[in-house]
């Protein structure tokens, strides 16, 4: 799929969801559905641009309180197929013109499986020296470990 | 971790070199002289010592002169930097991705039973 000249800054994240295909785009390409998974509880997050096409202007904004909101992601759609995959990158915004900084590349792959959607998220990342840069933007350590607190509060029903 | 840990910059920077990856990977399979990490390489010995002092500089090395014989050997602890680094990455990458199982599956079972 990619070559990369720099396998250990790249990873990959694959999961078997048990739901069709067209629920998991839509978990992605619905502003409203994607702002409530995007980032761990209780961060909320705010899409302020998601243009799914190439060239496409993909903005989040992030909050620890609903009231004040931060640039999350700033970033540039560069491959949009419906149901199949999204790819995205930081090192461009809208319209492809060059971003101030560069951190990495998206991919992500949406495929049939007999129990539902082989969901897989690759990221490609340029180097370590944007840490900082990413630590700007709202990432900390240990968000993995919130995750199953979201899911609950995503699994109560509204 | 971010303000206290060796430059994590100067370890990528060591790496963004195809020679520098080649001489670690031969390094994983064990310690070598730097004439035998040389021999596959076109360039002049100076050249190539650059890339060595780089690689111990950084701390990705280690090397001992034992006589008119040079050996490097992988000092495994500095990858664990890229290691801490990449894994917080992926638990991002992983936290989406189980939140994003969890949003789609309970959406759609709720679609399911309307």
């Amino acid at each position: 799929m990619t070559t990369s000249q720099h396998p250990e800054l790249d990873l990959t994240v694959s999961r078997i969801i048990k739901a069709p295909r067209s629920a998991v785009w839509r978990a992605w390409a619905d502003p409203e559905s994607f702002e409530q998974w995007w980032v761990p509880a209780p961060e909320i997050c705010r899409v302020r641009e998601m243009d799914l096409r190439p060239g496409g202007s993909f903005r989040t904004e992030i909050s620890d309180d609903g009231a004040e909101f931060g640039q999350h992601l700033s970033a540039c759609f560069l491959a949009v197929d419906e149901l199949e995959r999204i790819v995205f990158t930081d090192a461009l915004v809208a319209g492809y013109r060059p971003a101030e900084g560069s951190f990495m590349t998206a991919v992500i792959t949406m495929k049939d499986h007999p129990d539902g959607t082989e969901y897989t998220a690759t990221a490609m990342h340029r180097n370590g020296a944007d840490r900082d840069k990413h630590e700007q933007l709202g990432f900390h350590e240990g968000w993995g470990t919130v995750t199953r607190q979201l899911a609950e509060l995503v699994e109560k029903p509204a | 971790m971010a303000q206290c840990s060796p430059p994590l910059d100067d370890v990528f920077q060591a790496l963004a070199h195809p020679t520098r990856r080649a001489v670690l990977s031969r390094l994983g399979t064990g310690p070598a002289s730097v004439g035998e990490l040389a021999t596959p390489f076109e360039m002049a010995l100076p050249s190539f010592m650059k890339h060595i002092h780089l690689l111990e500089d950084t701390g990705l090395i280690r090397t001992r002169k034992s006589g008119r014989v040079r050996t490097c050997t992988l000092e495994k602890g500095s990858f664990d930097l890229i290691e801490t680094w990449l894994d917080q990455q992926r638990s991002i990458w992983e936290g989406r991705t189980d939140r994003l199982e969890h949003f789609v599956t309970t959406t759609h079972e709720k679609e399911g039973s309307e």
